[in-house]
């Protein structure tokens, strides 16, 4: 299936404004408004019972919503939603199909449903993927049905792959294959939709990332511009004796420690400051270490949690 | 019918092979075996019922018992084919919605372009299909004990006793489309509709037996179900209770529709 040019496409793939889900008193997902590109991997993050599940079910109208709205591909979720899933292929959490059919007959019918004659790619998938579609599901481990419901999902070559947990129960040999077909798929025009709890993989793979908190959005950024505006670890070692005290004056410098000669601290924002504060002083090394996803994560959560 | 529909029925169907034997098969050899004995009970049995009080007869369908297709109907036709296929009906079309939802295969299902409806309608007909193919062997099994026991069963009266059950087994099969559209917990479904089933029953078998209290017959589709092995199957009420069938289905397909599909 040919699949739009990102720059042909204006409409984002997926649209959503203000979703709310409310399950009687409680929440699932309050004001969620994001939209996704074409040709775009957009990771959702996000603890546990946080709502990404949520969202993506309201997304695929599993689930209705109590407010707002999402468009996909400009089709409203609800009452276009069989449209919708035509051009779409989804791996729901903890996949599952029952424990007596093959993935293989589970694959058939799934190309009947969609009007495709043949299996499409699957068998390539299957090869590469190391999956077996023979064997009743119920025989397989997690790792070997999740690799049967990565194929489910793109066999048909789909506009927009929506994800959730994805490589759960995957072998690492298994995850690299993953991220290269996520990395194929977004040169193919394919819009991707990830829930992950894995912050490497979706740190290695996504484009722009949403941070889920309580059923809310808390950020949407691009992956480098939220590594970027995190928080870099800097380790000067001093050949001389002198403590560096105009680090402390200096906006976006933070957390200074000193145990010996060496100095750690944290800076906000560009080094140009610090290179020339230390300018002063006989810097014999110097190591500035970029965060990983996981601590910008938990820094997002530690601030919210500090409001 | 779409190839959607059809897809989802053929695959319904191969999924549920084994329920063709399972139920099939007890219910065909137990009317097989009541057949086959009636030759050598014929007298006593006759003798018996002479004895028991007229409503008591009324209430279970029991007239005379002169002949085998009066016996196969007391014996089968009148209580345990219905309460039985009545169950398999729902337990069938639960497998394909609220089953489904639990192995998580609904959530794959509908990730393809297929609506909630059709999904419902499939499950409907593929019961449809199981019902009538199950009774199909019953009835068969029925005929050779009788034509090994040279019981003298007739085929097309035999063939009408069956057949009559699967209008009336079909409204429970509606019904737990109904009971899917408010749960999907399968145990839920299938108890909800089985106590609805065996409450119709009571309520018919009280009805008939106090004519007092004969106008809450209309609650339960039993009052429609007759006695086809001698009167002939009731046009009007097979198709009354197959619309009914159909219009529960509906009615649950709607709801199905409406409802939230949990993880």
């Amino acid at each position: 299936m040919s699949v739009p040019s990102p720059t042909m496409s204006a409409m984002p793939v997926i649209e959503t404004e203000g979703l709310t889900k409310l399950y009687g008193r409680h929440r699932g997902i309050e004001g969620v408004t994001i939209a996704v590109e074409a040709g775009e991997v957009f990771g959702f993050l996000g603890p546990n019972g946080a709502g990404k599940t949520t969202t993506i079910r309201t997304l695929l109208d599993l689930i209705h919503p109590s407010a707002g709205r999402a468009l996909l591909f400009g089709l409203d979720s609800q009452r276009e939603s069989v449209a919708i899933r035509s051009r779409l292929g989804n791996l729901p959490g903890d996949f599952g199909y029952g424990r007596e059919a093959t993935g293989r007959e589970a694959l058939r019918l799934l190309a009947r449903l969609r009007g495709i004659d043949g299996l499409g790619r699957a068998e390539a998938l299957a090869q590469r993927f190391r999956a077996d579609l023979d064997r009743p599901l119920g025989q397989l481990s997690r790792g070997n049905r999740q690799k049967v419901g990565l194929i489910l999902a793109t066999f048909h070559e789909p506009e927009l792959l929506i994800l959730d947990e994805p490589t759960g129960g995957l072998d690492p040999l298994m995850q690299e294959e993953f991220l290269a077909l996520v990395a194929e798929e977004r040169e193919r025009g394919c819009a991707v939709f990830i829930s992950s709890h894995d912050l490497d993989e979706v740190q290695r793979v996504c484009d722009r990332v949403g941070i889920v908190r309580n059923g809310r959005l808390i950020a949407v950024e691009r992956m480098a511009d939220l590594l970027g505006k995190a928080r870099r670890k800097v380790t000067i070692r001093l050949g001389d004796s002198e403590p560096p005290l105009e680090l402390g004056e200096l906006a976006g410098v933070s957390e200074i420690e000193r145990d010996g000669d060496l100095v750690s601290f944290k800076v906000a924002g560009e080094l140009d400051p610090v290179v020339k504060a230390l300018a002063a002083h006989r810097v014999l090394d110097l190591e500035a270490v970029h965060p990983t996803l996981e601590e910008v994560f938990l820094g997002y959560y530690r601030e919210e949690e500090d409001e | 019918m779409s190839s959607q529909v059809a897809a989802l029925i053929a695959t319904h169907l191969s999924d549920r092979r084994r329920s063709l034997l399972a139920w099939g098969l007890p219910i065909g050899l137990m009317s097989a075996f009541i057949v086959a004995i009636f030759p050598s009970v014929e007298d006593s049995i006759s003798k018996a019922i002479e004895g028991y009080p007229e409503g008591l007869k009324e209430a279970f369908g029991i007239g005379q018992l002169s002949n085998v297709e009066q016996y196969l109907q007391a014996e089968m036709l009148s209580l345990i084919v219905p309460l039985a296929a009545g169950y398999l009906a729902v337990r069938a079309v639960a497998s394909g919605l609220s089953g489904a939802a639990e192995s998580g295969r609904l959530d794959v299902l509908l990730s393809a372009p297929v609506s909630r409806p059709r999904l419902c309608a499939a499950g409907f007909l593929a019961t449809a299909v199981e019902l009538a193919a199950v009774l199909a062997l019953g009835w068969l099994l029925t005929m050779l004990g009788s034509a090994l026991a040279s019981a003298g069963l007739g085929a097309s009266p035999a063939a009408a006793g069956f057949a009559n059950v699967w209008p009336l087994a079909m409204l429970f099969a509606g019904l737990g489309i109904v009971a899917c559209g408010f749960s999907l917990r399968t145990s839920v479904v299938t108890g909800a509709v089985a106590g609805v089933l065996v409450a119709m029953y009571v309520i018919d078998l009280v009805g008939k037996l106090d004519s007092g209290l004969s106008g809450i017959r209309y609650a339960s589709v039993f009052r429609y179900y007759g006695n086809a092995i001698e009167d002939g199957i009731d046009p009007l009420a097979f198709a009354g209770v197959t619309a009914a069938a159909i219009g529960l289905a509906a009615l649950g397909a709607w709801l199905f529709e409406r409802r939230d599909i949990s993880a």
